[in-house]
């Protein structure tokens, strides 16, 4: 068992390894400020109670006070490209038709018809009208009310408000969020420093080229929870140390909604000194499934260079043919370290110049139990060209593994590791006799960042 | 026993995301074709039997357009609760002479 709890990195009790702050030191080009942010304030060390995961009483008041009050990502802009296209979002016992109205506009309606309830819209599609397929009441797909059959039937409706009910929207980066809170605070305000951090990264400009779902059998927390720390690395993705900086990852917290992770590559992890530079190289072309290629053959260490810089310069060659445009403005972090963003309270997002991957975590319909797991791959494309349709979702099987999705590579089998953990982290807490978990100071920090915010919402 | 019935229309003369309506051996048949490939079902809504003729295409899936079934070209299978019944299909290929042709049961 490796020993890195030695004192060192920026603030106090931190891995003794290489910080990444150091490593941006090392960057020929200018850095960009948000790269530079190193901030984590302390938010104590209490044990948790595990009934924020495993208890009904815990997903009722989030029910209750939770997802009525957050900004949430629905789905992107593409997947509705056209008027009338629109997209059933669903939130544990509520449900959202999320309907392009125009170019630049959309509008979310509460999905239940104003007769007898029925939902309007069973699936994701297109329509020029919602007509509700039990009898017949229609309306336009700005929600005003057009009709229902037999109209002498119903004079008692005609003082009453029949405009289909709607919740607030608003679009960072091509994502469609909406809020069910009339009186919730700006999208703009609440992702908050995000959008800036996303400056060099126009999301909005990307195409979906993946999207995999499948039920996983934790709470949606739990499942969320397996992408906020790097610390599992040691244990769970053993094979990729040799170019992971797992234990001198950074961790950083900004305001209630946004924290983010990151983790070097391109380097070994502290708790593999032994590994040569030429072993770094071959296994993160060869395991990441993020860079530009994915095979060492034919790569050699030129004499003289880090792995790191060797790898970063190779992607930055193939990901300018790819998109062709220039990187040159591009650091080695964004070229080859996982930077990514949580956005509270279920979405997280990459930065980079890879592909940039997305989770989402879901309730599972209104079981605690279970969640929705979903990742999806922005990709750039060549400029100039048409912009490539956005993926269909591959839905997969509950026994099916991630690796059985080969349009997300080599993140199938990394998955399908974390896999390994999350139903079993569930089914440990429900067993546990301590009642409680301890988290990690700094590791597991956003962790942490995350349940105090929940709380934020539960005590308001 | 399967019979192949030339649908006199150049595979050329449909686009990407367009459905045509034929009248084969007394059936109403929606020729489709989407992300470069062609598909024929049969055109009438397993829901309520409305025709399925400028329903959407996207990716593989076309749109009922009166309540919004979505059904997967490949396989006719529908998505949502509206209906479990599937689409026939039948296979379509381009023949010598550039026309579509089905392949009809």
């Amino acid at each position: 068992m490796s020993d890195l709890n030695k004192v060192k990195q920026q603030g106090d009790k931190r891995c003794e390894g290489i910080s990444y702050q150091n490593l941006l030191d090392d960057e020929t080009i200018e850095v960009p400020a948000y790269l530079r942010e190193d901030t984590n304030p302390y938010m104590g060390n209490d044990d948790i109670s595990v009934d924020r995961w495993i208890s009904r009483d815990f997903h009722e008041q989030e029910k209750e006070k939770l997802w009525p009050k957050v900004w949430q990502m629905t789905c992107r802009e593409e997947d509705i490209p056209e008027v009338g296209d629109h997209h059933i979002y669903e939130i544990v016992d509520q449900s959202i038709i999320v309907t392009r109205t125009g170019e630049n506009e959309f509008k979310g309606f509460i999905n239940s018809c104003l007769h007898r309830g029925r939902i309007l819209r069973d699936c994701d599609g297109h329509a020029d009208e919602f007509v509700c397929p039990f009898h017949g009441a229609t309306w336009d797909i700005n929600g005003n009310f057009k009709g229902i059959p037999c109209k002498w039937d119903f004079s008692h409706l005609d003082e009453k408000d029949m405009s289909l009910p709607q919740v607030q929207i608003g679009t960072w980066g091509g994502f469609i969020f909406i809020n069910f809170d009339e009186n919730c605070v700006p999208l703009e305000d609440y992702l908050n420093p995000l959008p800036e951090h996303f400056s060099r990264f126009p999301l909005h400009d990307y195409y979906k080229g993946a999207h995999v779902q499948r039920v996983v059998q934790c709470n949606w927390k739990v499942g969320a929870e397996a992408f906020m720390e790097s610390f599992h690395t040691l244990e769970t993705h053993s094979e990729i140390l040799t170019f992971t900086g797992d234990a001198n990852s950074q961790y950083d917290t900004f305001g209630d909604h946004i924290s983010r992770s990151v983790t070097p590559m391109g380097i070994a992890s502290p708790h593999r000194p032994e590994v040569t530079e030429e072993e770094i190289m071959r296994d993160i072309l060869e395991l990441s499934g993020r860079m530009a290629t994915d095979s060492a053959e034919g790569h050699e260490m030129p004499e003289g260079l880090t792995a790191r810089t060797y790898v970063a310069e190779t992607n930055r060659e193939m990901f300018s043919e790819i998109i062709g445009e220039s990187l040159d403005h591009a650091t080695k972090s964004e070229l080859e370290d996982a930077i990514l963003y949580m956005l509270f309270p279920n979405t997280q997002v990459w930065t980079g110049y890879h592909g940039n991957i997305v989770y989402r975590f879901l309730p599972n319909g209104d079981d605690h139990n279970s969640c929705i797991f979903e990742t999806m791959i922005l990709m750039r494309y060549e400029k100039g060209t048409k912009r490539p349709d956005p993926a269909e979702k591959n839905i997969l099987r509950p026994d099916q593994a991630f690796s059985e999705a080969p349009e997300i590579g080599g993140l199938g089998p990394v998955f399908d590791q974390d896999d390994s953990n999350m139903a079993a982290v569930q089914k440990g807490m429900i067993a546990s006799r301590k009642g409680a978990v301890s988290l990690a100071s700094y590791q597991e920090s956003r962790i942490r960042h995350l349940h105090q915010t929940i709380d934020k919402y539960l005590n308001a | 026993m399967t019979t192949t019935a030339d649908t006199l229309i150049p595979a050329t003369d449909i686009t990407d995301n367009q459905t045509v309506a034929v009248t084969l051996e007394g059936k109403n048949i929606l020729i489709c074709k989407a992300n470069g490939d062609y598909y024929a079902v049969d055109n009438q809504c397993t829901h309520q039997r409305a025709e399925l003729t400028g329903g959407r295409i996207r990716n593989c899936f076309l749109a009922c357009p009166l309540h919004g079934v979505r059904f997967d070209l490949r396989t006719g299978k529908p998505l949502g609760e509206l209906t479990r019944v599937a689409l026939k299909t039948y296979p379509v290929s381009v023949a010598d002479d550039g026309n579509l042709h089905l392949e009809l049961d």
